[in-house]
């Protein structure tokens, strides 16, 4: 009597797992698929770059997050927007000519650098410092920083505090498995401030016990913390940032070591809108600087043909991108200044070094040709 | 017939039990390690592909993060990080198991009550808080309790001036100097005390005269604890808030309070259960042969109930307090510095993870080993010696 | 009455001074949890909330097909629970049988209601009614059966996979529609718990004779994957297959959440499962492997025709009683894998824009609470039901 019953259950179960597989894996299944088609021997997929699997894949899987004021949170509609996002999109943009052909995978903090090594994102762009260990031990390459950053701390404003010298004996909050929890302690013992330094393990957790009185002192990248004091309940007037930043934090997307294609094409993607806003090329006006310059250099950054004596060219560095990468960045993404006045400025950030060296700031691409 | 006699002294290969025994168990052990190779080989091929460390060398690299209430240095190796929040889950899972046992005793006698009112009240707890997940008692402890009701440092809670209660944690009178002195006193006390609860029965036994061991021997200890107290001069300090702290008295970590008060309330359901089946289990006729020789209720429940309940229950028990050492685990998710959360944040700062969250498994399975020991130990010597 | 009180609450003077105190208690209790249920509490972060509680990011435009599913499988528990067998001498007036539905289902029931009221859509209401009325039509059908003549001639297997066949297309279909990785909230509870405890059968079973194999090595190795696993904290092997898992499976699979859940809520359950059927086992006489030989049937058939079926039946309670835990513990998959299951959901809305920094925990784990409560709860009270039916421990 019972017994039939439990064959049926176990079938039962095991075509729902079977369809569960099945529909979990349909992403990845034209990932694996391509890797497969393009690797030559066996068990070759170390050596085919991931350039060329995402291409075949046609789409980035950028590892984010969803929850950072101005850098990446979700809208309404359950879309990624930010400053991170949009680096994102503008890698898609490069690679594959299409902004939105990215999956954005949130991580923890803490899982990051696994995610990048067991290769479940294919590029990281989450509010990363890049530091010599990470690029060691993490087996992380790091690419041109899209935003210098240093660690601050955050009060509320009634505190008394001014000065991170006078927060003796005090508690500090940070995340799980960042680099703050370092920089605050040793900040603490330099100054002999023997803080309490908890941490805890997302940002979410940090603002309610900041809320309920458990934190003094709330210690992260400047920007972050500018982004939260932004969308703080009580109102950013509420909390003081104090003026001491302890510690060089450049925010870096980073890919796997040994991958040099694909670290190179991120590499160029994130560089062209540097460059693009050196250049006063905006998402408004490429289509009209595209066919009315005559800046020969302009004109190789779009991947537009130059005329020369022996017929037209279109430069093609052999980066594996396509020709005309740049300015499809610039099209549907924006330039660097773009991107960071969607997002970052509203929150109130200043360029500060994040300006271009023309306008004394240390963002500085290399030439396009 | 003759044909088959011939052989029949040799059964063949295929039919011969023996070597289909040892057959069927080289096959399974076959497919075992073909498994284990499969899951290191593909182990191996992705690890060579991420080129990531796989070894314990990391336990030398300096921690680089401080540990709440504890003069850890950040500078110290990762090793000692790790010995630190294995002190942690120590720590919660002694004083845990200590006061799950006796919360859940007491419910448990108390769903056996007499008294409507007490039994109904024990069986709603029981039943309220076996059926929720442990995670959500701690989410809410943590969230509700520590962060939303219990009060800021400034106003802080200071019931009799002997305590501080805020949602940077409980602050309790403590004895001043150093805590070795006062466990010496105390062990010393309790060694006393057992000693003469000993030997008194002993006597009682032989000549047949009441012991009042128990009392005598509380009695030893108090003056034992009474003089040490005079001789060595160990005071109260009592908790006060200074600033954004507080001074004096024993600090619980808000974190350590959440944590320990979800594992108790937990456990102590599960143990209720446990003692109340044992109680029932204990054979009527020794409540009534108490009855009958005019012991109290009181009397009745510790010296002939409980001890053959705990008896019956003491595997059972055992079970228990494996589950809320593995439980303490979940320290993790409340920041609570236990040896979970060490290897997390560890994992967090370059440790590679694999390695790390194994070796963390390992030192699990050690102390889960450790106390199945100790709860056998315990049951044989419970056990009744049949002869 | 005062008879009553006298000897319940008030035998002597301790035991009046603990009815005093614990009723003052109770009723303190009871009193805040009323004021806090009618009163303070503000619900409308469970209202607007309600369907990411529920189903998390679950397509709008797929709903339907999660309703019909869960109209299919009314429909099938109607039919299934009524075609059991009855004692037809026993004839219960229809008050009691009402009465012995509602205190087994009342709770159940009202939360239906609590949450059909939140949602406060025709959908919902539609939704509540229907499912009442599959559950009503599944009876009907199902004594149908033991009436129509025509019908009573389907072999009885045949039967049950025609019934089953509804709700099975439906989850299936569903399952292949949506995208898994949008399922959340308590539908990814139920989902990984049931997966799980389905999956985790079949191999603590062969744990358990494992163990209790005559061949050595089989036993040692059932054995150490049992206490190994048992040692072993489910959140640090959630953390592991959180980090870890990729690297043991052939790189071509790529795991999401789920995928790791469901795998380690599996080989974690297994383990118990094998514990749990290893009693049962055990509490089977001598006598009828004894029996089964004297027949002359083969060890295999011995145990899965003679000892396995009635171990099973003897340690259904505790089997449920697993199924329980592990539908407590998929909780920890949001700790752990950062999944957006139920209490993990909970926590969130607080943190939404709306609802930040206004001390709404108390409405929104009490909401999550209530789910998981009543789920186990109505189990266990089942669990014991089932107990007492099949007279384990009486005979």
């Amino acid at each position: 009597m019972k017994k039939p019953m439990m064959a049926l259950a176990a079938v039962a179960a095991s075509a729902l797992f079977l369809s569960g597989c099945a529909a979990t894996d349909t992403t990845e299944e034209a990932t694996t698929a391509a890797t497969q088609s393009t690797s030559t021997s066996t068990d070759t997929a170390a050596s085919v770059s991931l350039l060329e699997s995402v291409q075949a894949a046609g789409v980035v899987r950028c590892g984010t997050r969803d929850a950072l004021p101005g850098f990446a949170v979700l809208d309404d509609s359950g879309e990624h927007v930010g400053f991170d996002s949009d680096f994102c999109k503008a890698i898609a943009a490069a690679v594959l000519g299409d902004a939105t052909a990215v999956e954005m995978v949130d991580l923890e903090t803490a899982d990051r650098f696994t995610a990048l090594q067991n290769g479940s994102i294919d590029v990281l762009v989450r509010n990363t410092t890049w530091t010599a260990t990470r690029d060691g031990s993490e087996a992380a390459t790091f690419l041109q920083p899209n935003f210098y950053d240093g660690q601050g701390m955050m009060v509320a404003a009634n505190s008394g505090y001014s000065s991170v010298s006078q927060m003796k004996g005090a508690i500090i909050c940070v995340s799980k498995g960042t680099t703050t929890e370092g920089n605050a302690a040793l900040e603490s013992s330099r100054l002999g401030l023997n803080w309490e330094v908890r941490s805890f393990d997302d940002t979410d957790l940090i603002l309610e016990a900041f809320i309920a009185g458990q934190c003094d002192g709330w210690s992260s990248d400047v920007s972050q913390l500018t982004g939260f004091r932004s969308a703080y309940p009580e109102g950013a007037a509420a909390l003081a940032i104090l003026p001491e930043v302890f510690s060089k934090e450049p925010l870096a997307p980073a890919v796997l070591d040994g991958d040099t294609a694909w670290a190179q094409a991120v590499n160029w993607a994130i560089l062209a809108t540097i460059q693009a806003e050196e250049f006063g090329i905006t998402s408004a006006n490429v289509d009209q600087i595209a066919s009315s310059t005559q800046d020969v250099s302009i004109l190789r950054f779009l991947g537009q043909e130059i005329e020369s004596s022996d017929g037209s060219a279109v430069l093609d560095p052999s980066l594996g991108l396509p020709t005309d990468f740049a300015y499809q960045v610039v099209k549907q993404v924006g330039n660097y200044g773009e991107i960071f006045a969607r997002h970052l400025a509203p929150l109130g950030l200043e360029r500060g070094v994040n300006a271009l060296w023309t306008d004394g700031g240390i963002l500085y691409a290399p030439p396009y040709r | 017939m003759g044909s088959l006699s011939s052989t029949s002294s040799r059964v063949p290969l295929w039919r011969d039990v023996r070597v289909l025994r040892w057959a069927f168990q080289l096959l399974v052990l076959a497919g075992v390690f073909a498994f284990i190779f499969w899951l290191y080989n593909n182990y191996q091929v992705n690890i060579s592909k991420s080129q990531i460390q796989t070894d314990l060398t990391f336990l030398d690299n300096p921690a680089s993060f401080t540990i709440p209430g504890n003069d850890f240095d950040q500078s110290q190796p990762v090793r000692d990080a790790l010995v630190q929040g294995f002190l942690n889950t120590l720590r919660v899972a002694f004083v845990g198991i200590l006061l799950a046992t006796l919360l859940g005793t007491l419910v448990g006698i108390a769903r056996l009550s007499g008294n409507f009112l007490l039994r109904a009240v024990a069986t709603a707890y029981v039943e309220v808080v076996r059926n929720l997940p442990l995670l959500l008692l701690l989410t809410f402890m943590n969230l509700a309790v520590v962060l939303q009701t219990f009060p800021r440092i400034e106003d802080a809670w200071l019931p009799l001036d002997l305590f501080v209660i805020s949602n940077r944690g409980l602050a309790l009178p403590w004895f001043e100097g150093s805590g070795y002195v006062l466990l010496g006193v105390v062990v010393v006390a309790l060694l006393a005390m057992w000693l003469t609860v000993k030997i008194r029965n002993a006597q009682a036994d032989k000549n047949g005269k009441p012991a009042y061991g128990l009392r005598i021997g509380v009695l030893i200890a108090v003056v034992i604890i009474a003089s040490g107290w005079l001789l060595l001069g160990f005071n109260w300090t009592l908790p006060f808030v200074e600033g954004r702290g507080t001074v004096g008295g024993l600090r619980l970590d808000p974190s350590f309070f959440a944590l320990l008060v979800a594992l108790v309330v937990y456990t102590s359901s599960h143990i209720a259960e446990i003692v109340r089946g044992s109680i029932l289990a204990v054979p009527k006729g020794q409540g009534e042969a108490a009855d009958a020789i005019a012991l109290s209720s009181g009397q009745k429940m510790r010296l002939i109930i409980l001890p053959q309940a705990f008896r019956v229950a003491m595997p059972a028990l055992g079970n228990q307090y494996l589950n809320l050492i593995k439980n303490s685990s979940l320290g993790a998710t409340i920041s609570y510095f236990e040896l979970t959360q060490v290897a997390q944040i560890t994992v967090g700062n370059g440790s590679p993870a694999v390695p790390a969250f194994t070796l963390t498994l390992l030192v699990y399975l050690a102390i889960s080993l450790v106390t199945s020991l100790v709860v056998n130990y315990f049951n044989r010597k419970l056990a009744l010696v049949e002869r | 009455m005062i008879v009553w009180l006298k000897r319940n609450m008030f035998r002597s003077v301790g035991d009046s001074i603990i009815s005093v105190v614990v009723a003052a208690l109770a009723g303190w209790v009871v009193w805040q949890l009323l004021q806090f249920v009618f009163i303070t509490g503000r619900w409308e972060i469970i209202q607007v909330n309600l369907k990411l509680l529920l189903v998390g990011r679950f397509p709008e435009e797929l709903m339907w097909m999660l309703g019909t599913s869960i109209l299919a499988l009314s429909f099938w528990i109607g039919a299934v629970a009524s075609s059991s067998k009855r004692d037809p001498d026993k004839k219960t007036s229809l008050i009691k049988t009402g009465f012995g539905l509602l205190s087994r289902f009342g709770l159940i029931i009202a939360l239906g209601a609590i949450i059909i009221a939140l949602a406060g859509t025709l959908d919902a209401v539609l939704l509540g009614i229907g499912t009442v009325a599959a559950i009503a039509l599944g009876r009907l059908v199902g004594l149908a059966r033991r009436r129509i003549a025509v019908l009573a001639k389907i072999p009885w297997l045949i039967w049950q996979i025609l019934l089953v066949a509804l709700p099975l297309v439906m989850i299936v279909q569903t399952l292949l529609v949506s995208d898994l990785s949008e399922w959340g909230g308590f539908l990814i509870n139920v989902y990984i718990a049931i997966l799980s405890i389905a999956l985790a059968f079949p191999l603590g079973v062969f744990l358990a004779l494992g163990r209790r194999s005559s061949l050595p090595i089989v036993r040692l190795v059932c054995t150490s994957y049992i206490e190994l696993v048992r040692g072993a904290p489910l959140f640090v092997l959630l953390l592991l297959a959180g980090v870890a898992l990729e690297f043991f499976i052939p790189s071509e699979i790529a795991p999401g959440a789920i995928f790791r859940a469901v795998t380690v809520f599996t080989m974690f359950t297994a383990a118990y499962l094998a514990e749990i059927i290893r009693g049962g086992l055990q509490s089977i006489s001598k006598g009828q492997t004894e029996a089964g030989k004297a027949l002359g049937l083969s060890t295999v058939k011995i145990i899965f025709l003679i000892t396995l079926p009635q171990a099973l039946r003897n340690v259904i309670p505790a089997q449920i009683g697993q199924f329980i835990s592990l539908f407590k513990d998929t909780t920890l998959a949001g700790a752990a894998l950062s999944m957006l299951e139920l209490l993990k959901i909970g926590e969130a809305i607080t943190k939404q824009d709306d609802y930040l920094g206004q001390g709404l925990v108390y409405e929104s784990l009490g909401f999550v609470a209530l789910l998981f409560w009543v789920g186990s709860y109505v189990m266990s009270r089942e669990s014991q039901r089932l107990e007492r039916k099949l007279g384990v421990g009486i005979r």
